[in-house]
């Protein structure tokens, strides 16, 4: 069964004034349960719009949003267990920390959901240990910390509210390629670890590529694809079209595919490059 | 919940009235409202409201978003009301019951004081529908700056609001973002009682303030990171032009000031 499930979706911002705009145009999308989906798009596509309408931060213009196949605009109550089945972590997390220490701040979603102590406490642990937040940070104020390690208490306080969903705001954005790894990789890690499902908004393809089981791209308020990563590439042309930026061994093998050599096109990966190319040198075509 | 706030929103556009100089539609709001003062009778009044409802027609912003600026200040009309028909006591009796007596002096003001209030709320509104914040602040440092005795705390008191108006759509923008962040996380800000409703505010307030700081010290550095060193010696990027649109509006409320005056005269006050 679906676990999200959109159904001509259409959000409109500032309705009746000069600025109105259709942010989101009839979406309609199924996600199964498991995957690790990175939604990319153009600025000003939609997705932050898209990620706040699955735990009922913004109201549809039009149209129904499931979550575990219960509609969250039915009643007050399918609201609310929609907040806490759906965790959302904003762009740039780390300027809503606010408590005196970092313990605190990571307890505040687990507390607002009413668990008994011992259960906060344990939450806070876990979260705490998968996004490597040390004992010792825990006692810290939020604002004696790098940018990075904020980034990572911000993620953690989201993830303590173990939702069945977890959606990710660009995590990386602003984050040197260390940092950026980091993140992704506890990403990685807390989805095997805990089966859920899991979406990272991103601007840029190469980040995410390696981590995603699908690929939702969307361009002008619609979804232009919903695939997995290798048929999503397949499409690399139409990407690049819409103003999306595709892996530099993809470019690369488009134009020798242009240029006549019998290359596949949908390749994301240097390692795929190379077992390309090995198979071209072992059927004799001249490079 | 922030957007319903109206005043001093402004309202794009290209008409007669969004093109006039920015000091002359301070002049006239300002004339304005004295003039609403001067009315004596309906009369009066009347000349007004029309000229208002001229202003408003050729501003074309549409009536709904006017009549949203009235409604915040629906219970101070709804009050002075009340107060004038229960406080003024001239003219006939209508209703005398006890210490409630009602005459219709009384009506009669009361309803004047709504027709006066509203009309004061429009005129304002539609000088900040009309004209951008910076463009009010610019027209407002510029009408100051002959005040050379003055000059600088003028320009830095521009400066400020400028800076000042630059930021609420900013501030209402992070405001809105945190909200939903720890919305998010399962925050609740919408029931409870008084007391817990603003307990519940310090997980939004207390990082939308050490936003605001961390964005004002790094405004300030820009500034001076830009020479920016108060009005010694600036020049303007844009010029004011007065143009044959700001005089005829002149001459206009001149004729609406002169019939009001003369409306006064010739018929009998009623306050
Ligand atoms: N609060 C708002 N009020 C009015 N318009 C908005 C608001 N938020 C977003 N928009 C508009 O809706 C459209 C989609 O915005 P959205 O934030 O969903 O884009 P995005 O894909 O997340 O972009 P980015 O990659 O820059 O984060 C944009 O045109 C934007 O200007
Ligand atoms: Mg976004």
């Amino acid at each position: 069964m679906s676990i999200l499930r959109t159904d001509n979706l259409t959000h409109k911002y500032s309705v009746g004034t000069p600025f109105e705009v259709t942010a989101l145009d009839s979406v309609s999308l199924d996600i199964e349960e498991g995957e690790l989906v990175a939604v990319i798009g153009h600025t000003g596509s939609g997705k932050s719009t898209l990620i706040q309408h699955f735990n009922g931060l913004l109201k549809p213009s039009e149209g129904k949003v499931y979550v575990d196949g219960k509609d969250i605009w039915e009643s007050k109550q399918s609201l609310r267990e929609a907040r806490f089945k759906v965790g959302l972590c904003f762009q740039y997390p780390e300027y809503q920390l606010f408590e005196e220490t970092v313990y605190k701040d990571i307890a505040f979603g687990p507390r607002n959901m009413g668990l008994s102590d011992d259960e906060i406490d344990a939450r806070v642990r876990r979260a705490a240990e998968f996004t490597g937040v040390t004992d010792e940070m825990l006692e810290k104020s939020p604002f004696d910390l790098s940018g990075g390690e904020k980034r990572r208490v911000a993620i953690a306080g989201v993830m303590a509210m173990e939702p069945k969903i977890l959606i990710l705001d660009e995590p990386t954005s602003g984050l040197d390629p260390k940092g950026r790894d980091t993140i992704l990789e506890l990403i990685r890690d807390y989805r095997e670890r805990t089966g859920s499902t899991v979406m990272i908004v991103s601007h840029s393809m190469e980040d995410v590529a390696d981590i995603a089981t699908k690929v939702l791209v969307v361009n002008s308020s619609k979804i232009m694809s919903y695939d997995t990563v290798p048929n999503t590439y397949k499409r690399a042309a139409e990407l690049l079209e819409v103003g999306l930026d595709v892996p530099s061994v993809t470019k690369i093998f488009m134009e020798l595919h242009d240029r006549g050599l019998p290359v596949r096109t949908d390749i994301y990966t240097v390692e795929q490059g190379i077992e390309e190319i090995n198979k071209l040198r072992l059927e004799g075509v001249n490079l | 919940m922030m957007h319903d706030i109206t005043i001093g929103q402004f309202f794009p556009g290209n008409s007669i009235i969004h093109r006039m100089d920015p000091r002359m539609k301070l002049i006239l709001t300002f004339i304005y409202i004295i003039v609403i003062f001067v009315c004596k009778n309906f009369w009066s009044l009347g000349v007004m409201v029309l000229a208002l409802i001229i202003m408003v027609l050729l501003s074309k912003v549409p009536v709904k978003v006017i009549l949203k600026s009235i409604k915040p200040i629906a219970i101070i009309i709804t009050f002075t009301a009340i107060l004038n028909i229960f406080y003024v006591s001239d003219g006939d009796p209508l209703f005398d019951w006890r210490f409630i007596h009602i005459t219709t002096g009384g009506i009669y003001t009361a309803i004047f004081m709504i027709i006066r209030i509203i009309a004061l709320v429009v005129a304002s509104s539609l000088l900040t529908y009309t004209t951008s914040p910076t463009l009010i602040t610019d027209g407002i440092e510029r009408l100051l700056s002959p005040l050379k005795f003055m000059k600088n705390s003028v320009h830095t008191i521009a400066m400020m609001m400028t800076i000042a108006l630059r930021f609420i759509p900013t501030l209402v923008d992070e405001f809105e973002k945190i909200t939903n962040a720890q919305k998010a996380r399962g925050a609740d800000l919408e029931t409870g009682t008084l007391v817990e409703r603003a307990k519940a505010l310090v997980p939004v307030l207390v990082p939308l303030f050490i936003t605001s700081f961390r964005r004002a010290y790094e405004l300030a550095f820009a500034m001076e990171c830009r020479c920016y060193h108060g009005a010694e010696g600036r020049t303007r990027m844009k010029i004011m032009k007065y143009s044959k649109l700001d005089a005829f509006a002149l001459l206009f409320i001149c004729v609406v000031t002169g019939g009001v005056v003369a409306l006064n005269i010739l018929f009998v006050h009623i306050i």
